[in-house]
């Protein structure tokens, strides 16, 4: 097909394409071994040698095991919270019927029109939201974060459950199932693999996000991971070595992740856009 | 399935996603529309002074150097993320060894914390301590030793780069995504006719594609109204405002400056360009069609 000559154009192409967007990744893996005067005096000669300081630096300052351990709270407890009620939102509005249709449509395109609402606006008056629930610390993270994944799922669920016959409710009701049996014992488990999506799709936004963390979060025993990062710029000192170490520890398990995961995440990225 | 849609169950079902997507995503506009209208330190009640904040705005130089920040990093990403992530889809698209790999490596950074690619770009940008300076005046190029990040002219150009970056993988996913969805025997009947690959490309491929280059779009202007992190960990917004967009102009008006009222005010206009540039896209990319 293709003739020698474009080929070995191609792959020299491709591979210098590849090591510009890693080469990022491959300095601040050099870097973190560099003590902090070493990056300041000479910041593009090879480390000395292979030195640690950084990281018994970095777990020094910051409680690692917590800040995972409060990252994967709030992940949970939002997930379980918003899996249940997207779940019985998208099948009343993908499988049950309507006397009005419209009605059906108005409510969809309401859940969904939250995909273009940037998170921006909503930080204040959140945080003056979760003062009036008296939503603190993770649980002022856990609802926000709920609210954030409504779009998209409902967009994947109602997607997803729409294409499955009909009949299979039609069976299910003349073999005597009640609405519950039905959705949960049959329609359920039939829906696993845009679960799984889903799933993967909010555990990395939430795992990533920044913005509603760094105002609702007060308390340094609250902080996530992504407050983590953030925490080495001091006021008065930069802690570089420090910095870059913290980073590589939170950049390394969640390239694992996404290696593990890898079809699951990239499949939902792509789904939410294309069919958004 | 009608007799067992009854209205208290579809209405059981609905109830508790559309409280919460009301209460933390609705009433939050409508909230922060209500503070801009307000003169609001975090203390006391919020004093009601029309829109005072806007005219504020009008005559806020800084505001005016938000916007046109954000309209730099938009126009510098956006011609850089459709042509390039366009053409690097179509290199990748091809059966090639080591290819899956290359496709996961160039989409490696859209999964990483935003915050932290911040960082990571703080070691190739930095006037002090980034490699980019570091390598100019190695081989001896001096005078081209820029101040990337933190100066008051290029930051907004940088930030785009990192951007750009950020979402090339992402994008360039999205077009192979495009590319496989036109039929084989089209692109080989017109090779048969004998158009070249550019023609190929020029006449059929990119009409082809019209869907997936709106979705792009949609995915770029949106997109572009939610850096933040990445300017945060640069440069702070600074020196002196200058290298603010209009969201890290408005975080930084409602909680540094603890000027609520005018935050929201930043906050509400930011909210309304990006709908008004997702509208205007969508009015004119139907018409297209």
């Amino acid at each position: 097909m293709l003739a020698k000559r474009t080929k070995r154009i191609m792959y020299v192409l491709i591979a210098i394409i590849t090591v510009l967007v890693v080469f990022p990744f491959i300095w601040m893996l050099v870097l973190s071994f560099k003590s902090n005067a070493e990056i300041l005096s000479n910041p593009l000669a090879l480390p000395h040698s292979l030195s640690w300081g950084n990281y018994v630096n970095a777990l020094k300052t910051l409680d690692y095991p917590r800040l995972y351990a409060n990252t994967f709270m709030v992940c949970l407890l939002a997930l379980a919270i918003e899996l249940v009620i997207t779940f019985l939102s998208s099948f009343a509005l993908a499988r049950m019927v309507f006397d009005h249709p419209n009605l059906r449509r108005l409510v969809y395109g309401f859940l969904i029109a939250g995909l273009c609402v940037s998170p921006f606006i909503l930080l204040f008056p959140v945080y003056k939201i979760n003062i009036f629930f008296g939503l603190r610390e993770q649980w002022a993270l856990v609802f926000p974060y709920v609210a954030s994944s409504i779009s998209f799922n409902t967009l994947l669920f109602v997607g997803y459950l729409q294409a499955l016959p009909p009949e299979i409710d039609e069976a299910a009701i003349i073999d005597g199932c009640s609405i519950w049996d039905l959705m949960i014992r049959i329609i359920l488990p039939m829906t696993k693999p845009v679960i799984a999506t889903v799933v993967i799709f909010n555990v990395l936004y939430m795992w990533n996000e920044y913005p509603f963390a760094s105002v609702m979060l007060r308390r340094q025993a609250d902080y996530t991971l992504a407050m983590g990062a953030s925490f080495f710029k001091g006021t008065y000192t930069v802690d570089y070595g420090g910095i870059v170490a913290s980073s590589v520890m939170i950049i390394i398990p969640e390239l694992i992740f996404y290696g593990l995961f890898q079809k699951k995440i990239v499949g939902g990225m792509v789904a939410g856009a294309v069919k958004g | 399935m009608r007799w067992l849609s009854k209205t208290r169950y579809k209405v059981g079902f609905l109830i508790p996603t559309c409280l919460v997507y009301v209460i933390f995503i609705i009433a939050p506009i409508a909230i922060a529309i209500g503070y801009s209208f307000t003169r609001y330190s975090g203390i006391g009640r919020a004093r009601f002074i029309g829109l005072s904040n806007y005219v504020r705005l009008i005559h806020d130089p800084f505001f005016w150097k938000s916007g046109a920040n954000t309209i730099i990093i938009f126009v510098v990403a956006s011609v850089l993320l459709m042509i390039l992530s366009f053409f690097i889809a179509l290199l990748l698209n091809n059966k090639l060894r080591f290819i899956d790999l290359s496709k996961s490596l160039i989409f490696s950074p859209a999964i990483i914390a935003p915050i932290i690619v911040g960082i990571i770009w703080v070691y190739i940008l930095d006037p002090k301590v980034g490699i980019i300076n570091g390598l100019l005046k190695a081989i001896g190029l001096r005078g081209w030793a820029k101040q990337w990040i933190g100066g008051t002219v290029l930051s907004p150009y940088s930030i785009a780069i990192i951007y750009f970056w950020q979402q090339l993988g992402y994008l360039v996913t999205i077009f192979i995504a495009g590319l496989k969805m036109i039929p084989e025997e089209v692109l080989e009947a017109a090779q048969i006719d004998g158009a070249t690959g550019w023609q190929r490309v020029r006449y059929v491929v990119i009409p082809m594609m019209r869907s997936t280059i709106s979705t792009v779009a949609v995915l770029i202007i949106t997109g572009i109204f939610k850096i933040f992190e990445i300017v945060q960990q640069t440069t702070g917004g600074g020196p002196n405002h200058l290298s603010e967009t209009l969201v890290t102009y408005s975080y930084s008006m409602t909680f540094t400056s603890s000027d609520y009222g005018y935050g929201m005010s930043i906050a509400s206009v930011t909210f309304l360009i990006s709908l008004a540039l997702t509208g205007l896209y969508f009015i004119f990319g139907r018409k297209g069609e």
